[in-house]
């Protein structure tokens, strides 16, 4: 008797989990079959959230449409923790559990450094939205077909900024940058942006700079190293640092009578309510996106509208924009591929011709060594009446540069 | 130290200073600026050590939720730092009584390694529930005072840090007032020295240390909404200065709150006079480190004297 329950109870769990396989068997076949992108971003940095709820926005809106080619968009999304081993256990969990098609993501390159190899395992369709670090291409290598890159790389930045303030130069005259000043983090980031901007900017003037210790690093005092600028008397001051140090430069610069003509900052973030400080009026910046491009473009205005709806606040970072430009890219090529064929995919990918967000069309073409690159600069903007201002391209510009930058006593 | 060896300190001391005065003034002034805010974050883990006897790795994210209470007490009100300082105190008062109660009157007689964990856990729930909740995007108050500064011929120089060295001698003189003269004070004391012995004689050790904790973690929560008007915060703020003061604590000797004025003092005018050289700021974190070693040295040549 006891045999026979067993045999009848085992019987029925067998029935039912073949019921189950195939019922679900039978909604991952077919249309209903999600197409499933792989995101894998700091959840816990405003670049990486931003990022994340963009690509989501993308995603949803696609699916708002109808999908693609008649399927829906899944977005998995998996936190990076700014660490190169979360990173690259990141994306092996999406291959492997999570079966993705497509890779999407990114923003610290030392990050990518580690997801890479990974990456490279796998060779699935991967569009990135991160890592500037010419480290991080030397590593990808000339022969990652599947390897489409949308962030300008560092030096692509740099040479973005040398032909910026040339034109800018040259088309108000009365803008001088024949004196360079660079105050910079003393950590990697800036030890490398002094390092490669004393190669790029030497050409246009003097250079000179001195290291501080950022706020984000436990420092914040920057006294020693503005009175220094203030003896050098530069055209042009820059500071390359984090978001903690900038207004705090500002208010220091105040305090020691600093006040250059062009005042101008490189973090790769902005504090929150930054724009909302008097001192921060006519300081200039470089970034990819601010809202002002609202005006002049209607795919970021829609972007901006949508995000702003569904999160109920806006977009502080360009890496949102970014995200978002990386889905629909994503899109196109689906549905110009007509399938889902990584080979098909990569040809597709090649052929995007996408007015994006950020104003750039994007292109894909090959840059020192990767054979698909995106965005090849970025622009300088400055902020004027708590906005941020495209200054250039002009191609993109909303407002004409204010200059000199204003007294302390005049704000 | 004898009567003439002070004098010959003092008066070394005073002619150094001129010095710097007649050379680069600014190095005197923004050292005594960078001192006082060492030493007024400091103080109130002088006073745990001192007398609760734990080192408290949670110092510096304490700091930090102090200046992010503030943000939001001023980003909702309209209230201006210097006086959200106030309701901010009342409540990171309450928040060390709570942390006190849950956590460190557990581990009181528990080995310092587990008191060392213990804190140093509670630094990593109070910095990731802040990012979590805040994410690390930093948050700023545009303050127009903080940029205050006075011009004496070609010089020009920021006078509101001076309220940091105004804040830590607020806090010394307050907390040495609570100290020798209240009741609570000179209980605190005795039970600092001996806390068994302290017990005997009917004092209530448990109260005393919940006041103690209570009381750092308000201070150093005022601090926070000082610090929030010169600095941009962020989840990681706060760190670096539980190293710091715990060094000047270390560096002063346990117990001793003027020493850790006095360690301050060294330590922020020692690195602003190497930041006051082109290129050599980066060597300004090293003399902290290397004070510490000196001192700890200087210590232990004393102790085998002895």
């Amino acid at each position: 008797m006891k045999k026979l329950v067993v045999l009848v109870l085992l019987l029925a769990l067998i029935s039912v989990s073949t019921v189950s396989v195939f019922a679900a068997g039978q909604g991952e076949t077919g249309k209903d079959k999600p197409i499933k992108l792989g995101g894998v971003w700091p959840l816990s940095d405003i670049t990486g959230k931003q990022g994340s709820e963009a690509a989501q926005q993308a995603v949803d809106e696609i699916n708002a449409a109808g999908g693609v080619l008649g399927r829906p968009l899944e977005l998995i999304i998996l936190d990076s923790e700014f660490k190169p081993e979360k990173g690259a256990a990141a994306i092996e969990r999406l291959a492997t559990v999570e079966n993705v098609d497509i890779f999407l993501g990114g923003m610290a390159s030392s990050v990518h450094l580690g997801q890479i190899p990974i990456l490279k395992k796998y060779k699935k369709l991967t569009v990135w939205t991160g890592a500037a670090s010419h480290l991080a291409e030397e590593a990808i290598g000339e022969d990652a077909d599947w390897y489409f890159h949308l962030h300008p790389w560092d030096y692509e930045q740099g040479g973005s900024y040398v032909d910026g303030w040339k034109a800018i130069v040259n088309k108000y005259s009365e803008i001088k940058v024949d004196k360079w000043f660079l105050a910079y983090e003393e950590g990697a980031f800036g030890s490398a942006s002094f390092e490669a901007s004393k190669v790029l900017f030497s050409e246009m003037g003097k250079f000179d700079g001195e290291s501080f210790k950022s706020a984000a690093a436990g420092g914040g005092d920057y006294k020693a190293v503005l009175q220094h600028a203030k003896e050098s008397n530069p055209d042009i001051f820059l500071w390359a640092g984090y978001g903690a140090d900038a207004l705090p430069l500002l208010q220091q610069s105040k305090a020691v009578g600093f006040e250059p003509a062009l005042y101008v900052g490189a973090p790769p973030g902005w504090p929150a309510d930054f724009g909302n400080s008097p001192l921060a009026e006519d300081v200039f910046l470089y970034g990819m996106w601010a809202p002002s491009m609202n005006s002049i473009n209607p795919v970021s205005k829609k972007f901006y509208d949508g995000f702003v709806a569904k999160y109920g606040t806006k977009p502080a970072t360009y890496f949102a924009p970014l995200s978002y430009s990386a889905v629909y890219l994503i899109k196109d090529a689906i549905e110009r591929a007509g399938s889902m064929d990584t080979a098909a995919l990569i040809k597709a990918m090649e052929q995007s011709e996408y007015k994006s967000a950020l104003g750039e069309t994007i292109t894909f073409k090959p840059s020192k060594i990767i054979k698909h690159q995106g965005i090849e600069g970025q622009k300088i903007l400055q902020w004027q009446n708590g906005r941020q201002e495209i200054i250039w391209p002009f191609d993109f510009s909303t407002a004409s540069p204010v200059y000199p930058f204003p007294g302390w006593d005049n704000r | 130290m004898t009567k003439a060896k002070r004098l010959i300190l003092l008066g070394g001391i005073i002619i150094f200073a001129l010095l710097i005065i007649l050379w680069r003034p600014t190095i005197l002034i923004y050292g005594i600026q960078r001192a006082g805010l060492y030493a007024a974050i400091a103080l109130p883990m002088a006073l745990v050590l001192g007398i609760v006897h734990i080192v408290n790795l949670a110092h510096g994210e304490l700091l930090m939720i102090g200046a992010y209470l503030t943000y939001f007490v001023c980003s909702t009100f309209g209230m201006d730092p210097l006086v959200a300082m106030l309701p901010v105190s009342a409540v990171m008062f309450l928040l060390g009584m709570v942390v006190y109660k849950v956590t460190i009157k557990h581990t009181l007689k528990a080995p310092e390694l587990n008191q060392l964990i213990l804190t140093f856990g509670l630094a990593m729930v109070f910095g990731q529930s802040v990012n979590l909740i805040a994410t690390s995007q930093p948050r700023t108050l545009s303050v127009d005072y903080v940029s205050t500064s006075l011009t004496f011929g070609k010089l020009t120089f920021g006078v509101y840090d001076f309220i940091f060295p105004v804040a830590a001698l607020i806090i010394l003189g307050g907390l040495l007032f609570f100290l020798r003269k209240t009741r609570v004070g000179k209980a605190a004391q005795a039970v600092g020295q001996n806390p068994k012995g302290a017990e005997i004689v009917g004092i209530d050790v448990d109260k005393i240390y919940l006041i103690i904790f209570s009381l750092s973690t308000a201070l150093v929560g005022i601090m926070g909404s000082l610090y929030l008007t010169k600095q941009s915060i962020f989840p990681l703020v706060g760190g670096p200065y539980t190293m710091k003061s715990f060094a000047l604590v270390a560096m002063a000797g346990i117990g001793n709150l003027p020493g850790v004025l006095f360690a301050s003092l060294i330590l922020g005018v020692a690195e602003t006079f190497l930041l006051s050289f082109k290129g050599y700021g980066g060597w300004s974190n090293i003399v902290f480190f290397a004070f510490i070693i000196i001192v700890i040295l200087i210590r232990s040549h004393r102790g085998k004297q002895i």
